[in-house]
């Protein structure tokens, strides 16, 4: 094993962590907001990549270009959720938590099958992007263009998102409603519009990081699963509620899961992952920035 | 005249009797069952071999002028013309699932026959299912050996399984190496599932026996997330040869992922899978010029064999493709078991069995470049030889073994 | 202790008592091995479901991970008979016994994570379960492991064509989670899990206690499940590490209890008996169109449920609910 081999591991798994960061954020949004685990995530991901494979595909948007469309078009799908499913599922008198789990889970079936439906299940992907199969090397380590701009993407929506939550009225609403429901009826929020544009924030976000992933990754009605799991590891890891979390959270997934598989035989790789979150929720039981 | 109580009974019971014949001489119909992935990740795989076995019934229940078995005349001759219907059932790639709708086929659906599976992990349940209402089962595109060794009656291959395959693919090597290519170390990429430990399995053993070298020997969790690091470890070995063991998901991720990390590897000789995918050529087939893939179809034959291309178009004309590596194998599984069942003159399990253990088809009455279809007392055709195919300038070019051959290989790729 | 509730834990028995008379001639009737299939499936997801029930429902620790159990269930089993020639009877208590220890060993440190944590974890620890098997060559890997059946024994617990042996094991799995949930229920230890969902301070006052209790059900949801997965390796005779680890499977078996009503000692079994035959008859039925339209059907009657009757479908039978919720 090299120093280059170790480098260019870290490196790709870095990259690979922050689009885990990005994927997981939305999950990690919604959750801090209102207590709700959507298990649907991996499925609005695949939607996500199948707009910017059609938008590609029918229009010529290369999907630098129709990344916004695509957070945009999830925007709506995330508060539709809210709006349709979520809201009643939380009317649970007890054990809300298994209630909506299983919502989620019941739509994300129907996503797939309606995928299925509608796009058929053949395998897609964009073939040939502006920063698909391009990649930059510096001293022999080589870092794939869709990634690295997928890790400025995930810097850039969390370092917004941040702002986004501290600094303007509705982040303050969001913050506010997270910590008492209750109260913020009395000073005229509207609970559901929050909750309702909380679910699409998190949504787009997890639009932007499907576009991105349709610049490498390949797109069928199946392929949120492959995310879907990460995702939850990564935000519980990170701490759920926490954003910051999700993002610190990604990376570490990406590095540990690179370094894993440079030990284990790579079909053991994930193995890595899952110690590493037991061991941390073992010592710190909230996750590593969990505020709760 | 008054009719004693015996005399009814003699009655019913002769009429009893004689329906059964009377029936099978009106049967106008057989039906055959066939187990798919029909949603779920290899949904894509069991859509298209519906559209398989449509073409194939479609020559068979109406007259065509093709050199294949019951292609002239109107449906089964043996059994009064009699038309095929089939019935799918969604397996959802579970064994469980599998053996239920096996079962369902069988008892209420009432077919006499089952084809399916493409997980072999389906094919095993389905199989002993099979065996335990004596009904035959055809895998048309399992390819794990270990199906046909478990003493079963009622089980048949047309096709060749994994062992034969790598064979091939060993046999080709040699020949390269013969001729001088670089070919003496080899590196294994293949997924944590039965098809991919099979794979590596038959290809480390005859790598060991022919004296080659595995430098590498990648096994991957399928459907990863990202492949980096195996790639990384591939680009690390730069073997001569690397050999994937994939589907049409994690192929076109690795090569991806071999381009953005910089390896491009000396040759690729891929166990088909994804790499007889049209999906992954779409995806990345501009980084796959020259990379070879065994197979057990080419679409050469239709040179050689016209009728090769007019089925092609059949297919074409209903799923958009070309046939490939599975439908193709699935077309030939219909046919033969068609066949077999036209012999039996019967819709009975043990004699369509029988019919099929008496199978046998010259070659060039297939549209496959096989020898002939005969199977041994396992069910397994062992005169199915696997082709090697080469991906050039946007098409397949069958380049081993020299009888099916229509171009030398291009050594090392791109 | 009030005299009503002893009334209703005298007639739950009742009830139950002739609901598995019932079922028990029902298949004398229905001779259909299809139906009688989804029978057995139904009574199978019913017992697990009952037994996550016991952990996850009453006991407040949501377990996304018991195909774990279920798994080292099967596997037992099978690699007992198939490679040392132990009769399915022992391996089924062998695996039960192995995941009960398992699941206290995993208790220790789990119990103490809150909520989702606690959730992440069973998934990710059933994971590396599957990951371990998945890559164990003595074990089959990913070839899995095929049951040899060489006709009917009940020893062997093996039977070629008939479903009847499985439907009456299904069935008195079922009857044996059910009692031991009905059982629990009056329990000192269904009192403490009373309480303490009732009353978190309970649960300081409590705390060692209910931590052993906890340990307990783990034990107990473990043992049974396990039981379960060796009865499918039997029913199925072929395993492999994806069909009885899968992280899907986790979720299925919690599906019922869910969609019933979970924490209740009917919920699981309502919503096997709803849920299995629909999970079976759209894919069989509408499955083969090949174009998701099953999965459509299957998806959107969850979530219907799920809202319609966010507390269960024993909400339905509204006497039940008030005592259910008591």
């Amino acid at each position: 094993m090299t120093a280059e081999t170790i480098i260019q591991s870290l490196a790709s798994g870095l990259l690979m962590g922050l689009l885990y960061g990005l994927i997981a954020v939305g999950l990690a949004l919604i959750f801090g907001l209102m207590d709700v685990v959507n298990f649907a995530h991996g499925e609005f991901l695949m939607l996500a990549m199948y707009v910017t494979f059609f938008l590609f595909t029918f229009f010529a948007i290369d999907p630098l270009l129709s990344a916004p469309l695509a957070a945009a078009a999830l925007f709506v799908l995330g508060a539709a959720v809210y709006l349709l499913i979520v809201r009643f599922a939380m009317r649970a008198k007890a054990n809300v938590g298994m209630v909506q789990i299983f919502a989620t889970f019941g739509l994300a079936i129907v996503m797939r099958g309606l995928a299925q439906l509608f796009f058929t299940a053949d395998y897609r992907s964009v073939p040939n992007s502006w920063l698909g199969g391009k990649t930059v090397s510096v001293a022999g380590i080589y870092l794939p263009q869709p990634q690295l701009f997928g890790a400025l993407v995930a810097i850039a929506a969390f370092g917004g998102l941040y702002l986004f939550i501290n600094r303007t009225d509705f982040g303050r609403a969001l913050e506010a409603t997270r910590e008492d429901p209750g109260a913020v009826a009395l000073v005229g929020i509207d609970k559901n519009r929050v909750f309702a544009l909380g679910w699409g924030l998190g949504g787009a976000l997890v639009g932007l990081a499907g576009a991105i992933m349709a610049t490498f990754f390949y797109i069928y009605p199946d392929v949120g699963a492959s995310f879907a799991l990460i995702a939850y590891v990564t935000v519980a890891l990170g701490g759920f509620g926490s954003v910051f979390g999700a993002f610190a959270g990604g990376i570490v997934v990406g590095l540990v899961e690179a370094t894993t598989a440079l030990i284990l035989p790579p079909s053991l790789k994930s193995v890595g992952i899952y110690a590493v979150y037991l061991l941390v929720v073992f010592i710190r039981p909230r996750g590593l920035f969990g505020s709760m | 005249m008054t009719m004693t109580r015996r005399d009814v009974l003699l009655g019913a019971t002769a009429a009893a009797a004689l329906l059964p014949l009377a029936a099978r001489a009106q049967t106008s119909e057989v039906v055959i069952g066939a187990t798919y992935p029909l949603s779920g990740s290899g949904a894509q795989v069991g859509v298209d071999a519906q559209r398989a076995f449509e073409t194939a019934i479609d020559i068979i229940n109406n007259d065509q002028d093709f050199e294949l078995p019951l292609a002239k005349g109107v449906g089964l001759p043996g059994l009064g013309g009699a038309k095929i219907r089939i019935v799918y059932a969604d397996t959802q790639g579970d064994p469980q699932k599998g053996r239920a709708e096996a079962e369902r086929l069988i008892t209420q659906e009432k077919v006499c026959a089952i084809l399916g599976s493409y997980q072999s992990a389906v094919a095993v349940t389905i199989s002993q299912i099979c065996e335990r209402y004596q009904i035959p089962f055809m895998s048309a595109d399992n390819s794990s050996p270990s199906l046909h060794r478990r003493g079963l009656k009622y089980y048949f291959r047309a096709s060749p399984h994994d062992e034969m395959f790598s064979a091939g693919m060993f046999d080709f090597l040699d020949a390269m190496k013969k001729k001088g290519a670089k070919a003496q170390t080899l590196a294994l990429f293949h997924e944590d599932t039965i098809f991919g430990t099979d794979s590596a399995n038959a290809q480390t053993k005859l790598a060991t026996e022919r004296g080659y070298k595995i430098v590498a020997d990648i096994k991957y969790r399928a459907n990863s997330p990202s492949l980096s690091a195996e790639v990384q470890q591939l680009k690390a070995a730069n073997a001569d040869v690397l050999m994937p063991s994939s589907y049409t998901t994690d192929g076109i991720l690795l090569v991806k992922t071999m381009a953005e990390l910089g390896y491009k590897p000396n040759a690729i000789v891929a166990q088909a899978a994804g790499f007889s995918e049209k999906a992954l050529y779409d995806a990345v087939g501009d980084k796959l010029e020259g990379a070879i893939t065994r197979g057990s179809f080419s679409l050469d034959l239709a040179a050689k064999r016209p009728m090769v291309g007019k089925i092609n178009d059949l297919f074409k004309a209903k799923s958009g493709k070309d046939l490939n590596d599975n439908t193709s194998r699935q077309f030939m599984a219909m046919i033969i078991m068609a066949d077999a069942i036209n012999r039996a003159k019967s819709t009975d399990g043990e004699k369509i069995r029988d019919a099929l253990a008496a199978t046998e088809m010259p070659g060039d009455q297939t549209i496959m470049p096989w020898k002939r279809v005969k199977f041994d007392e396992s069910g397994q055709n062992n005169d199915a030889d696997p082709v090697l195919l080469q991906y050039v300038g946007g098409k397949f070019v069958t380049v081993f073994p020299s009888q099916a051959a229509v171009a030398d290989a291009i050594w090392p790729m791109k | 202790m009030d005299k009503q509730f002893v009334a209703r834990r005298r007639r739950d028995l009742i009830t139950a008592a002739g609901l598995a008379a019932v079922a028990a001639i029902v298949p004398l009737f229905v001779k259909d091995v299809y139906v009688q299939n989804i029978m057995v499936l139904t009574l199978m997801y019913a017992a697990l479901s009952q037994s996550w029930n016991i952990l996850s429902g009453y006991c407040g620790q949501i377990s996304l991970g018991h195909a774990l159990y279920f798994g080292l269930g099967a596997y037992t089993t099978a690699l007992l008979f198939t490679k040392f020639g132990v009769l399915p009877w022992f391996g089924m208590i062998a695996g039960g016994l192995i995941s009960a220890a398992i699941a206290m060993a995993l208790g220790y440190p789990c119990f103490r994570l809150g909520g989702h944590y606690f959730a992440i974890a069973t998934i990710v620890i059933a994971e590396i379960g599957l990951l371990l098997i998945q890559n164990w060559d003595w074990a089959g890997a990913a070839l899995g492991i095929d049951i040899p059946v060489r006709g009917d024994s009940w020893l062997k617990f093996q039977f070629t064509r008939s479903k009847l042996p499985y439907f009456y094991f299904a069935l008195v799995l079922a009857c044996v989670a059910w009692f031991v949930t009905w059982w629990l229920e009056d329990s000192k230890w269904g009192y403490w899990w009373r309480a303490v969902k009732d009353n978190p301070q309970a649960a300081e006052s409590l705390g060692v206690v209910v931590f052993n209790s906890k340990m307990g059900a783990a034990a107990v949801s473990a043992f049974l499940v396990a039981v379960g997965g060796s009865f499918y390796a039997q029913f199925v005779s072929y395993i492999d590490p994806g069909s009885v680890m899968g992280f899907q499977f986790s979720l299925l078996m919690a599906l019922p209890a869910v969609l019933g009503g979970i924490g209740t000692l009917w919920g699981p079994m309502l919503g096997a008996v709803i849920l299995i035959p629909i999970t079976e008859l759209t894919r069989s039925y509408i499955g083969g169109s090949g174009r998701g339209v099953d999965l459509i059907v299957y998806g959107a009657l969850i979530v219907l449920i799920a809202l319609a009757r966010p507390e269960g479908l024993v909400g339905l039978f509204s006497r039940r609910r008030k005592e259910a919720t008591r």
